[in-house]
């Protein structure tokens, strides 16, 4: 059957990934857990996962309160329905760019000497060195979240305001018949109604912007240095790169621990909310 | 329109009218002024999502010449599709588009093939509730699964079976990893047709396979077409699987023609946009088509959007 197909593409290579972590690199045989227990000595892994966790922290949290506030912003203040759609249309494009191509958007605005960011700097006064995006630990990790905020601050967006349309009208009235303020709606009403929501965009952001590779490889290919070496990017050149896919294997066990654990604590809210 | 009411109505029966209709007015004063920062906001906001957009296509269309120009140029003074020409053809990346589409196609149909066969018997036939929520949250939980981390053993799996290179190979992982979502989007779909409609049909003689393809497929045949649109999509964009299992134009889809530009020691601008513009415009199109239903795709059915 085709849960079989599943199994097979999914359960099997993940047997096998535990096999592989219990193997010694190159020499093979029986390893026990010392791939496992080499994680904590490697000073890489945790530059790693410090980057990692900066990008998860920033890009989640940005995308996260952008989204809300826009989403009962547009609520509040866009009301015909062309506006609406529009806003919907806006924000549903850059979700379904790949992100490859955003990478390549973003490389073309930030070239240093002729990208048009720079230039637009220039234009505003900025007068100094044109700045290297890509070549400063911290302007590539600005780069790399903002690339993400772009993409997937709309994701929440778009949760969140669907989330908005199903709050009563007529208990929003009655609330401003009662004098309260929009502080107050959005504390007492609406937030009520988007607290599921919410846990299901951050869950969703958490495991996404942990797992992100795609438009970072394009934009640093994890550098300058290993400042934006996150953790799937440095699983990708060990295992890939240095060929050792034993190591390689153990982190991402971990990584599967990890993701697991949120699973389950969210799982029972996510599956009722979703079901 | 409904603010301006019922901030009316309190103010309508006072007899020292003069203090709350001053208080009225500032605070109308204030919400629009409000209003009209938020609007600001907004259209500073679509200007950033819509810009680089813009710029991407405008480069795409510049001549090589007028890359390196001083100011840059906003607009293309002499458009050409030179770009395009260039590193489609030139470059040999139409093989790896050609790749992509049959990919992608495969992909689709295997998928919504599989997610049928699974969707239906848990929404009509008899299956035991624990199994069932079992099965679904099992599904749910591959959504999170990284792919990096899949990824080191399949590929060690693939090239034990010697399906290293071939587009087989990423035909079946897309479909692999396509499933969970399209599970659940069309669980959602067929939960929606009423049983009875289903049961008539086998009132009047008809099998189940008679009636499941001529009475409920049309049925959910928009959630089944949105389902292939998004599978699509997310097979396009794909780029871990493709830049690890595959090695030479042979098996390498379009993501990777992509990237393999942006790598390269000296960048051709104006090809590696015309790249960019290609890979973007095919799933935005497509989406756009089946657009209400991508929220709810990206969120396995929790948030239903109509618009």
């Amino acid at each position: 059957m085709p849960v079989l197909f599943l199994l097979t593409v999914v359960v099997y290579p993940l047997f096998y990934a535990i096999a592989l972590s219990l193997q010694y690199y190159r020499i093979g045989g029986f390893a026990g857990l010392h791939n496992f227990a080499f994680a904590f000595q490697d000073a890489l892994l945790g530059d790693s996962l410090r980057a990692t966790a900066i990008y998860v922290g920033l890009a989640m949290s940005v995308e996260c309160l952008l989204g809300l506030v826009l989403a009962v912003a547009v609520q509040r203040t866009v009301k015909s329905v062309l506006g609406r759609t529009l806003a919907y249309l806006l924000f549903i494009v850059p979700m379904v760019t790949p992100p490859v191509a955003a990478g390549v958007i973003f490389r073309l605005m930030l070239i240093p000497d002729y990208g048009i960011v720079n230039v637009l700097l220039r234009d505003v006064g900025y007068r100094g060195q044109p700045i290297l995006w890509m070549s400063s630990p911290a302007m590539a990790m600005l780069s790399v979240v903002t690339v993400d905020v772009w993409q997937w601050m709309p994701f929440v967006f778009l949760v969140l305001y669907a989330g908005l349309q199903a709050v009563p009208l007529d208990v929003v009235e009655a609330a401003e018949v009662d004098g309260a303020g929009a502080w107050a709606r959005f504390r007492h009403i609406e937030l009520p109604y988007l607290k599921p929501l919410l846990l299901l965009v951050l869950v969703f952001r958490f495991t996404d912007t942990l797992r992100v590779f795609d438009h970072v490889q394009v934009l640093t290919m994890g550098g300058p240095g290993a400042s934006t070496e996150f953790l799937s990017l440095y699983l990708y050149s060990i295992a890939f790169k240095f060929s050792n896919l034993n190591y390689a294997s153990a982190i991402a066990l971990y990584v599967v621990i990890v993701i697991s654990i949120v699973f389950a604590l969210t799982s029972r809210y996510l599956t009722e909310e979703i079901a | 329109m409904t603010n301006e009411v019922h901030a009316a109505r309190p103010a309508a029966p006072a007899s020292p009218a003069q203090p709350s209709v001053v208080r009225r007015v500032r605070t109308r004063r204030r919400r629009n002024a409000v209003r009209g920062l938020v609007l600001a906001a907004l259209g500073a906001l679509a200007i950033a999502y819509l810009f680089p957009f813009v710029w991407m296509i405008s480069t795409s269309l510049k001549p090589t010449s007028e890359l390196y120009t001083q100011p840059p140029t906003f607009f293309p003074v002499q458009p050409t599709l030179d770009a395009y020409q260039a590193a489609l053809i030139g470059a040999g990346n139409w093989v790896l588009l050609r790749n992509s589409v049959i990919v992608c196609l495969s992909a689709v149909a295997l998928t919504l093939a599989l997610a049928l066969l699974i969707a239906y018997p848990l929404t009509r036939l008899r299956v035991a509730p624990r199994f069932r929520r079992g099965l679904l949250s099992w599904l749910l939980s591959l959504r999170f699964l990284p792919s990096m981390v899949v990824v080191i053993p399949i590929f060690a799996t693939v090239r034990t079976v010697g399906l290293y290179d071939r587009l087989i190979a990423l035909i079946l992982i897309y479909a692999a990893f396509s499933l969970p979502f399209a599970v659940w989007m069309l669980k959602g779909f067929l939960q929606e047709v009423p049983q009875e409609i289903e049961d008539a049909a086998f009132v009047d003689g008809a099998g189940r396979w008679r009636a499941f393809f001529r009475i409920l497929l049309p049925m959910v045949s928009p959630g089944v077409l949105a389902a292939g649109v998004i599978t699509f999509a997310l097979a396009w964009s794909e780029f871990l699987y493709a830049l690890i299992l595959t090695a030479t134009p042979r098996s390498q889809t379009f993501s990777i023609g992509v990237w393999s530009f942006v790598t390269e020691f000296e960048i051709i601008w104006n090809q590696m946009a015309a790249l960019g513009v290609v890979s973007a415009l095919v799933p935005i199109c497509l989406l756009l088509f089946s657009r209400r239903y991508v929220i709810s795709a990206l969120t396995f059915g929790a948030v239903r959007d109509q618009s």
